[in-house]
């Protein structure tokens, strides 16, 4: 490109910030009294105070809500993609490098990743109730491909010179593994566990949606129900907000522990 | 007497391609004795089998026939007593300089006050006193080739096996690494292997010379080389340097 560096960073944050205003500016347009009605799109300034009075207003059902719904919410995100990340990574890593593992495990689980995620939806509510225990098993599933996936990838994709170059250091197999392997795979495992996170948030709406007392998903289908638009969209933008929140934290967390080369761009 | 610390015995190798009846025969007979602190190029041309021989030699791969052994002990797998300094610096990107010298001795188990000594030690030795917080990413090629060397100098290797180290370099940066190279060495007196395709640096820098063959490579000829250390770059355009050079260009040629 002809920019340099910086002013190509500056432009394209202003670039960013186009297309949110141009939308912002219409959907307040459109809104205005004698538009589109409020029970098809509210507002922003309806959606803004409902947005408020479900963080800390007091109106009944939904005011002062926001707290204990999304614990409940961030609960079963962590709990879920912990036991992905859990199972994921060390599997993903064995696949990645050992031929023995790769050659028992990988073809089915690949079998089983055609599978659309959505689909076990069902049967999870046969085995496990709708609720809790089919909300967890959702999320679970759907998180472990990537993370499995990218962990593998990265770990087998590791340059067998810098291997060597710990060999002749004195690593031993296990501190190959751990201070090679593992750190040089990081970028690709880091991808697969946002990929990961992400879709434990929209796994999360869909096991919530089946019927939790508690929960962001739970809200939003509560509030479709009594016919509040409002609730259902503030609900949304929530979930879009702590999931991003979410991947923020993850990459802050992988910088912070060293995990990620300085000047990494992600 | 100075023992042999490093030779070859009749090693040969021969790659085969996977799924084919293709076989690439790569060294025939290499035989050699390198004595204890003997500063020794192994010059050839590009593909005759340099690599490969170091790759023996350090224990990465096996020969075919032959062996080699370090001390009278066969080689068998790499190990920090033979350290190895690629082509290409290979530090671990996620380490900081620092941590990359210190990588070796915490292998060994050495106490993390006594290897951080020994790393400051070896960072100042190559020039690097002052980055000791950077990233691989964040120096430059000849700077990461010093990391490199410090890092395995630190472990205290009874050889030191060099795959042209400098090729990758520009020819200022390069004097100046060899330069480096023969002042540590001047102070400790390792065994040194280093391999060249680069004749004016074998002569500069080594005690002795073994010029291997095209391919499949063998050693076709030794010289030492007795010119008066510290050797001067002036020394290039003496005229027993020019006689030495041309000689071994005819035997690489031919
Ligand atoms: N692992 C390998 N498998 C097959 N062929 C190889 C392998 N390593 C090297 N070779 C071949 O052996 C020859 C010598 O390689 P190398 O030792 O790297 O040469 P040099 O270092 O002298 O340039 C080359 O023709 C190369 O293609
Ligand atoms: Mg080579």
């Amino acid at each position: 490109m002809m920019l340099n560096d910086r002013e190509n960073d500056v432009n394209m944050k202003l670039a960013g910030f186009f297309l949110p205003v141009v939308l912002f500016t219409l959907w307040y347009i459109f809104t205005l009294d004698g538009g589109v009605p409020a029970y098809l799109l509210p507002s922003p300034g309806d959606l803004a105070s409902t947005g408020i009075d479900f963080a800390i207003g007091e109106n009944p059902p939904y005011g002062g809500t926001l707290f204990v719904h999304t614990m409940a919410s961030v609960q079963r995100v962590i709990t879920g993609f912990g036991l992905a990340v859990a199972l994921g990574l060390p599997l993903g890593f064995l696949t990645g490098r050992i031929g023995l593992a790769r050659a028992s495990l990988d073809p089915t689980v690949h079998l089983i990743r055609i599978v659309p995620g959505i689909s076990w939806l069902p049967i999870a509510m046969v085995w496990f109730g709708v609720g809790e225990t089919t909300t967890l098993f959702l999320i679970s599933l759907a998180a472990f491909f990537p993370v499995y996936v990218n962990a593998a990838q990265g770990a087998s994709t590791v340059s067998p010179m810098l291997i060597r170059a710990g060999r002749m250091l004195g690593a031993n197999d296990l501190r190959i593994f751990t201070t090679v392997i593992i750190p040089a795979s990081m970028p690709a495992t880091l991808a697969g566990l946002r990929l990961g996170l992400g879709l434990s948030w929209a796994y999360l709406v869909l096991g919530e949606l089946t019927g939790v007392t508690y929960g962001l998903g739970a809200v939003m289908m509560d509030a479709r129900m009594l016919g509040n638009v409002d609730m259902v969209l503030v609900s949304m933008i929530f979930i879009g907000f702590f999931g991003r929140i979410s991947d923020i934290a993850l990459v802050k967390s992988f910088r912070k522990f060293g995990l990620l080369k300085n000047g990494d761009r992600i | 007497m100075k023992r042999t610390n490093l030779s070859a015995i009749g090693i040969s190798k021969t790659f085969s391609r996977t799924g084919s009846n293709d076989s690439l025969p790569v060294l025939d007979m290499i035989d050699f004795a390198i004595q204890e602190g003997e500063f020794v190029s192994i010059l050839g041309p590009s593909g005759c089998g340099k690599s490969t021989l170091l790759n023996i030699l350090a224990g990465f791969e096996p020969a075919d026939i032959g062996h080699a052994t370090c001390c009278d002990d066969p080689i068998q797998a790499p190990s920090p007593e033979r350290a190895v300094v690629f082509q290409s610096p290979l530090l671990f990107p996620w380490l900081h300089v620092q941590d990359n010298v210190m990588y070796g001795l915490k292998q060994k188990g050495i106490s993390k006050a006594d290897s951080e000594e020994l790393a400051l030690k070896y960072i100042k030795d190559v020039g690097l006193e002052g980055f000791e917080g950077y990233y691989p990413s964040q120096l430059s090629g000849g700077m990461q080739h010093r990391v490199s060397l410090a890092r395995s100098l630190v472990l205290n290797p009874k050889v030191l096996l060099m795959d042209e180290p400098f090729s990758s370099l520009d020819a200022q940066t390069r004097y100046s690494m060899q330069q480096l190279l023969l002042r540590l060495w001047e102070d400790n007196r390792k065994t040194i292997v280093f391999i060249t395709h680069d004749v004016e640096e074998a002569l500069l820098i080594s005690d002795r010379v073994c010029i291997m063959s095209q391919r499949p490579g063998k050693i076709v000829e030794e010289i030492k080389v007795t010119f008066d250390r510290p050797r001067d770059i002036s020394l290039t355009s003496s005229q027993d340097f020019s006689r030495l050079k041309a000689h071994i260009l005819t035997r690489l040629l031919s």
